[in-house]
């Protein structure tokens, strides 16, 4: 192991440059005061004020975090209930076809995803008037359909390693199945949600294309603005609003870190 | 009180709610496009004509057209993206693989202190929107980008490298964003791994890289497997990468289902296309996943 | 927790109302080109008219034309560019006729403009002609001087066609359209053969003077050589006349020292027309009507010209352009290059099918 550890930490360091010089690039030229890549010209904080006043990409960025907030949520909710069907009930009616419905999504191309429910929504409009017309509700229907699927894979894997006896002992003890679950199940398997709402809020915010489907009039979300400015050509904006997404993050990081850091002490404190 | 008598078990609306979800917004949309592959094009709003051709004297006249399926299995330009998907999809897994694996064993390897940062670093990027990132790669891998600037500048090249709009680019593209996925489920098994194992093998006289290729390498398949699909499968229908990185000549599955649907407006070609590929991924998936949790049951 | 999660499941049905709500104000949907208007044009149209105008964009006819074909597409008022696109909606079903009662300005059209759609849209009864424009060369003045000297005249398809100019340009880079209809054409011209046949021979021989300077080509894309021509990445770009106008301006605005011009080939280029079309389940027809009227004025298609820096086809208009807009010949072109351009035929659906899937093979090299 010893020999072998200046090699590992040279392919870490390696991977990590690779994951962060693009970041880095971002956060750099988002201060340069000329508009192209190639040329420094100088520190400037101008694309800030410019993201500031650009209205579309704003509320494009703003309608993308709440059609996130909103898809991860409602994809947190269904992918448990599927989990716990699938983990816990042997046999039901519909199993087969639950577990094809809930890992399908994950194989299904984007672009059927995204033109399939735009047929289907065109035709529910057509026959009962719901959803009117495309916007923030199709989207999140969209995205929470797609993003369900992996909270299914996230929650079921950790419920499958579950420990029954203490859910086992509780019953025992004469308390009702809902109750275990919301008192014992839940905080166990708590860290799988969250890292499943965590992921379905990314998948949302990054979807283009399904977007781009199911999408109407006044429902333009962040990644289609982003993707028509890359063809027609970026501004330093972008730049601008990307390293504000990644302070944003990171603050959120380091503050669940320290949060979980007290909790980890305080535990230990219990402990002796 | 009296209501929960009215209320089905709560059993069954925990099978029930995701079931119908998934059947309303997943099935029925499917259903759809495999009516529509059924169908021919033509000019009308909606571009296909209605598989039912006339109801007449109580005689309902259904016209299938298997045609689509027919041409996609005949001309040579389907293969061909089929071909270009699979070769992007498995170099880029390989790849993934090749940086992940060594990336993972490390961080298993580390102080339990640093292990939880250094995943958090891992991933930290994929928390920032992805377009933005590639953007990013695109201003550093272009003609006039920071990496040809660089290497020009250092004097180790005369002409700028053309990478952009070409399979590396795309290969770069694609493990940049997929790496996660290959470095988590490998972490996930190599944490798990039995260091007595190798202490036992080292006692022995195994040597290292024989301790690895015999025990720690069979031992992390399951992770291997796991985070190759995870890869192997999406790549396999990208689209957003190889447009944005890729040439003309990098013709891939999602992109030949957006030019059928979008320039061609050919919808049940398009439609067609999207089944055949459907039923291709989802088929290994779903027996991968089933004897998954088959061996994760029996092991428990 | 569970509190949490009963209130999640108010909250849809809250949106979908809220949904509601706000278009019960008057509303307009309008889709179209991006950096297709000035900057201040609907602020004037919300002001003056007190309806709220929701702008979404789009960067081509296809997106358009698929939401346009998916149905209930929620827009008011799009931009289609007449020839393949609004003529084979026209013939879909897809646009509802004009109540030309609501357009007074109607007037302020030029009569030569509406006479070439009526060909397909009879009576004008669809379309209002927005802007107009051709498609050419845009190329990077100085370095191509560089490579091919100066006596090469710059207004020809050879600097895309041409086996042996295509080969010195290479390096520097050279960028064809990602329109099948637009470079086949482009080929045929260069060609000197009738640029009205999309049969499958004549498509074939486009084709193969296509894939003899295919190797060349660094990319196929209808928008990207902008940002790539003004900022030197590019050379040669076969593109619209106003973006590559655009994309000179904005080298300008720069001072990187790239200079961009535009030609419009000897041999022949295509001329084309974005028109306003109202979609037949448009929710708010009569709010589109007051636009279109709107974007008649001289006084506001004037001031988009100059910011697009394409032409438009308000003759009462020309005297409000800024003067060296009007005065350059590649937004309003002379009346000898005018007698060249081409008109483009719709295709049928089998020939655009064909020319589609021959297009894919000629990009991809097989």
């Amino acid at each position: 192991m010893n020999r072998r550890l200046p090699l590992l930490i040279t392919i870490l360091l390696f991977g990590y440059a690779f994951l962060y010089i693009p970041i880095v690039s971002l956060i750099v030229y988002s201060f340069n005061e000329s508009r192209l890549v190639t040329v420094w010209g100088g520190f400037s904080t101008k694309w800030y004020g410019e993201l500031l006043n650009n209205g579309p990409l704003l509320s494009a960025a703003w309608l993308s975090v709440r059609i996130a907030a909103l898809t991860a949520t409602l994809a947190v909710i269904l992918g448990t209930l599927a989990a716990l069907a699938l983990v816990r009930f042997r046999r039901f009616r519909g199993r087969g076809s639950l577990e094809v419905m809930v890992t399908a999504p994950l194989v299904m191309p984007e672009v059927i995803i995204g033109l399939s429910l735009l047929l289907l929504f065109v035709a529910m409009e057509t026959v009962i008037g719901w959803p009117a017309g495309r916007g923030m509700t199709t989207i999140v229907i969209a995205h929470t359909t797609f993003a369900m699927a992996y909270v299914t894979v996230v929650v079921q894997s950790r419920l499958a390693h579950m420990d029954l006896s203490l859910e086992e002992a509780a019953l025992d003890l004469g308390a009702r199945p809902i109750k275990v679950f919301f008192a014992i199940t839940l905080p166990i398997i708590a860290p799988s949600l969250i890292a499943g709402w965590l992921l379905a809020f990314t998948l949302s915010l990054d979807d283009l294309v399904v977007a781009s489907f199911v999408s109407g009039p006044g429902s333009t979300t962040l990644p289609m603005v982003v993707y028509s400015s890359v063809r027609l050509g970026v501004s330093p904006e972008i730049n601008a609003l990307a390293t504000i997404i990644v302070g944003l993050v990171t603050l959120a990081v380091l503050i669940a870190g320290w949060v979980l850091w007290r909790q980890e002490k305080r535990n230990q404190l219990d402990a002796h | 009180m009296k209501l929960k008598q009215y209320l089905p078990p709560a059993r069954n609306l925990i099978i029930a709610v995701p079931w119908f979800w998934l059947a309303l917004f997943f099935l029925l949309p499917f259903l759809f496009v495999l009516k529509i592959s059924l169908s021919e094009p033509i000019l009308a709003q909606p571009p296909y004509l209605d598989l039912i051709r006339e109801i007449e004297d109580g005689f309902v006249t259904i016209v299938v057209n298997f045609s689509n399926y027919q041409l996609l299995l005949e001309d040579s330009l389907y293969l061909s993206a089929l071909l270009g998907s699979l070769k992007v999809a498995t170099v880029s897994t390989l790849l993934c693989l090749l940086i992940g694996y060594p990336m993972a064993y490390a961080i298993a390897r580390s102080p339990s202190h640093w292990r939880l940062p250094l995943l958090m670093l891992i991933i930290l990027p994929f928390w920032t929107s992805f377009l933005i990132r590639i953007y990013a790669w695109i201003g550093i891998l272009k003609g006039n980008g920071l990496l040809n600037n660089l290497l020009m500048g250092l004097g180790l090249i005369d002409s700028p490298l053309e990478i952009m709009h070409t399979p590396l680019a795309v290969y770069i593209g694609v493990v940049y964003n997929y790496l996660p996925f290959v470095v988590l489920p490998l972490y996930a098994t190599l944490i798990r791994l039995d260091l007595t194992l190798l202490e036992a093998a080292a006692d022995l006289g195994c040597r290292p890289w024989k301790q690895f290729l015999l025990i720690t390498l069979p031992l992390s398949m399951p992770g291997v497997l796991a985070g190759a699909m995870l890869v192997f499968i999406p790549v396999m229908g990208e689209f957003v990468i190889p447009d944005l990185l890729g040439g003309p000549d990098t013709l891939m599955l999602g992109k030949l289902m957006w030019i059928e649907f979008f320039n061609n407006k050919d919808w049940p070609l398009a439609s067609s296309l999207a089944a055949l590929l459907l039923v291709a991924l989802i088929l290994p998936f779903v027996l991968l996943r089933h004897f998954e949790r088959r061996a994760e049951e029996a092991a428990a | 927790m569970k509190k949490m999660f009963n209130g999640i499941k108010y909250l849809l049905p809250a949106l979908m109302l809220s949904g509601a709500a706000a278009s019960s104000a008057e509303e307009l949907h309008v889709y179209n080109w991006s950096d297709y208007i000035a900057e201040d044009t609907i602020a004037q149209f919300e002001q003056q008219t007190g309806i709220k105008v929701v702008y979404d964009v789009y960067d081509s006819n296809e997106v358009l034309e698929a939401k346009l074909l998916a149905g209930r597409s929620g827009y008011d008022l799009a931009f289609p560019t007449a020839r393949p696109f609004a003529d084979r909606h026209i013939k879909a079903g897809l646009y509802q006729p004009l109540d030309k009662s609501k357009l007074s300005n109607l007037g302020n059209l030029d009569p030569v403009i509406m006479a070439s759609l009526a060909d397909i849209d009879a009576d004008n009864k669809h379309l209002v002609p927005y802007m107009w424009g051709t498609t050419g060369i845009g190329y990077n003045v100085n370095k191509v001087r560089e490579i091919l000297g100066d006596d090469m005249p710059l207004d020809t398809w050879r600097l895309v066609f041409d086996p042996e100019i295509v080969a010195k340009l290479a390096e520097c880079g050279v960028s064809l359209m990602d329109d099948p209809t637009e470079v086949f054409v482009a080929a045929r011209a260069y060609k000197g053969l009738p640029t009205d046949d999309f049969s499958k021979s004549a498509i074939n021989e486009a084709a193969d003077t296509i894939s003899a300077i295919r190797p060349h080509i660094r990319y196929f894309h209808s928008s990207q050589y902008i940002n790539d021509l003004a900022n030197g990445d590019l050379c040669v770009a076969h593109g619209y006349s106003g973006d590559v106008l655009q994309a000179r301006d904005r080298a300008a605005e720069a001072g990187n020292g790239v200079e961009v011009a535009y030609a419009v080939p000897s041999e022949g280029a295509v001329v084309w027309t974005d028109v306003m079309v109202v979609p037949a389940d448009a929710p708010n027809p009569a709010a589109a009507h007051q636009f279109i009227d709107f974007l008649l004025k001289p006084e506001v298609i004037a001031p988009i010209t100059n910011y697009v820096a394409y032409a438009n086809a308000n003759t009462a208009a020309t005297d409000l352009v800024d003067e060296e807009i009007r005065n350059d010949a590649g937004i309003y072109p002379p009346e000898q290059t005018r007698e060249k351009l081409i008109v483009l035929k719709t295709p049928s659906e089998r020939e655009m099918r064909d020319m589609n899937r021959t297009w894919t093979r000629v990009k991809t090299g097989q």
